[in-house]
């Protein structure tokens, strides 16, 4: 099927410059330049052999060095689908990387081209109303990014405040550390405020398990 | 806005701008919908979502494959089961494990009493939008049922966690699936009675028919899949067309909108489809319970599940509409990335449209009719 979309393209938009991208396994995507892509959509859309008439969804995945846009497009009537694929270069860490926007093409990329700026940044030029969609107005940083950090603060308020947590929770795995003769099978994801004198304790708890066990 | 009034004076109105929701019953969740209204008719409909995002793809970032499961089925909470089938179809395909035959089956019947109980939930909070209460408690007995037996199967009520990558992880026993066959043929004379109550209702259908009219052209454009797309006349179900699983040995209709009542693509063709799909279900599951054999109901899958390097889309036709999973691995016992395709998401992105020019209590016959469940939307 890929092959078969990327011999049309080659066809019908000089400046696509479609390939085959080469996987391991599942569906091998449709890799195009990043200018072309509307007319790539157009394209898609309107010819009568192909004709995808739905776009189903808008998927970024964030590389080192790129970001990568996927457009998942549906026919019904030729009973078809097809991952286009767009790598957009990415410069920097906190670099915004812009492509145009199908909405004109589809309604439905609307909606999706805003979750993927929400949660890649990745700017839509000519996006009628390019807003953040599921994290707040005044949110900062990606979260779908890899280099995501859960930010301390937002609106003057602590995010997460380690001490409010599951405090009782943390209280007694520490106690329970301490008791037990194998403290290192004790293990529990809470975080915790840990007065000093606990934390002492427990590290020469360790420490002397940790030098009795080398004798 | 400037009108006249009868003695010819002039007087100003403005837009009134009406937020719906976040807590608001007919928004069947936490969906704001920021209406202008110009008197009782909307001119401009906003709908805001997020209130119950949870970081569900980023979370699977950094969990094994198998721990993806419990995440996946608190998006779409009411039809958890057709959750977890999708997921644990892309991984399969990715890896190419083969499901055991009976495992495919369980997968079947119980992914269609899923959409069964799905249908139900949606007949009787749908009769509820529109003010009619009892078809709501009917509806929960039979839903009750359903819950039960998947209770006893899976230990939950809700969130099951049953279908796992290369099966299913418990057997059902010979009494259960009795007790199936015995549901499907209460639940066929209910439904009949269910839809003749609420269905043919004369105040249903005034309320139902021409309004919120999806056409074929718009469905396409927004990208609608599921009873809305059929309801809009298109005849395109992914179990027919594009088969998974076993759904090639089952012999089904796949129901379209009419256009009976009204117009073809309105509420009430929406709701016409999914109440003919619950016959469709019994259908489906009375042949599987023929079919069903003894056997093993998990295939060989690695300790350590590590697909190889690429990236899979795989659809699956879910209670409310096509569920899509993007997976991409990098060859590690972590997907890379795992986006979800939710139905819901794109059918919420026609509200804008939809709305407009409708009167307030027809767009909440809207907002019922395209059955968004909220966690799916946000995930």
């Amino acid at each position: 099927m890929s092959s078969e979309v990327v011999d049309f393209l080659n066809r019908e938009v000089s400046a696509a410059g479609a390939k085959l991208m080469e996987v391991e396994a599942g569906d091998a995507p449709v890799v195009v330049e990043a200018a072309a892509i509307k007319d790539v959509c157009f394209a898609l859309r309107d010819s009568s052999e192909l004709s995808f008439e739905a776009l189903q969804v808008i998927s970024g995945v964030d590389y080192d060095e790129s970001i990568e846009v996927n457009y998942m497009l549906a026919s019904f009537s030729k009973n078809k689908e097809v991952i286009i694929k767009v790598i957009l270069p990415k410069d920097s860490k906190d670099a915004v990387p812009e492509i145009e926007s199908v909405c004109d093409v589809w309604k439905a990329a609307d909606f999706q081209e805003r979750e993927t700026y929400d949660m890649l940044g990745v700017k839509f030029n000519n996006h009628p109303d390019l807003r953040r969609i599921l994290c707040p107005d005044d949110w900062e940083g990606y979260p779908l990014r890899k280099d995501y950090e859960v930010q301390d603060t937002y609106l003057d308020m602590e995010v997460n405040p380690a001490h409010k947590i599951n405090q009782g929770d943390f209280d007694f795995m520490t106690k329970a550390k301490l008791d037990s003769s194998e403290p290192k099978k004790i293990t529990g994801s809470w975080k915790g405020h840990v007065s000093t004198e606990v934390a002492d304790a427990l590290k020469r708890k360790m420490d002397s398990l940790k030098s009795a066990k080398s004798e | 806005m400037e009108f006249v009034n009868e003695s010819q004076e002039k007087i100003k109105s403005d837009l009134l701008t009406v937020n719906m929701g976040p807590q608001h019953p007919a928004t069947h969740g936490v969906l704001r919908v920021e209406i202008k209204t110009d008197s009782e008719i909307v001119s401009e409909a906003i709908p805001h979502i997020g209130y119950l995002h949870r970081c569900m793809e980023k979370h699977s970032e950094n969990l094994d494959y198998r721990g993806v499961i419990p995440f996946t089925d608190r998006m779409d909470y009411l039809a958890a089961m057709s959750m977890e089938w999708g997921y644990s179809l892309a991984v399969e395909k990715m890896l190419g494990t083969e499901v055991p035959e009976r495992a495919e089956y369980l997968r079947v019947i119980i992914g269609e009493l899923q959409r069964i109980a799905s249908h139900l939930l949606f007949y009787g909070v749908y009769a509820i939008d529109l003010g009619a209460f009892s078809p709501f408690l009917y509806a929960f007995q039979d839903r009750e049922e359903i819950l039960r037996l998947f209770e006893e199967i899976s230990g939950a009520r809700l969130l099951y966690n049953y279908i796992w990558i290369g099966g299913v992880w418990n057997d059902v026993d010979d009494d259960q699936l009795r007790r199936i066959s015995k549901f499907c043929d209460k639940m066929e004379e209910n439904m009949k009675k269910y839809h003749s109550l609420v269905g043919m209702n004369k105040i249903f259908r005034e309320r139902t028919a021409n309004v919120g009219v999806v056409n074929e052209k718009m469905a396409y454009q927004y990208g609608a899949t599921g009873a809305v797309l059929r309801g809009s006349g298109v005849k395109w179900d992914l179990r027919k067309d594009r088969t998974y699983g076993i759904y090639d040995k089952f012999d089904f209709d796949v129901p379209v909108g009419t256009g009976e009542m009204g117009t073809l693509g309105d509420c009430w063709d929406r709701y016409d489809v999914r109440v003919r799909e619950v016959f469709e279900s019994i259908k489906i599951i009375r042949q599987a319970l023929e079919g069903i054999e003894a056997g093993p109901i998990m295939g060989k899958v690695s300790k350590i599940i590590k697909p190889p390097k690429g990236e899979i889309y795989m659809r699956t036709e879910c209670p409310r509409g096509e569920l899509g999973y993007h997976l991409v691995s990098d060859g590690k016992a972590k997907p890379y990335r795992l986006k979800v395709k939710s139905s819901c998401f794109t059918h919420v992105s026609m509200l804008g449209e939809l709305g407009k020019g409708q009167m307030i209590a027809d767009f909440v016959a809207t907002i019922g009719s395209i059955d968004i469940v909220l966690g799916e939307v946000d995930r």
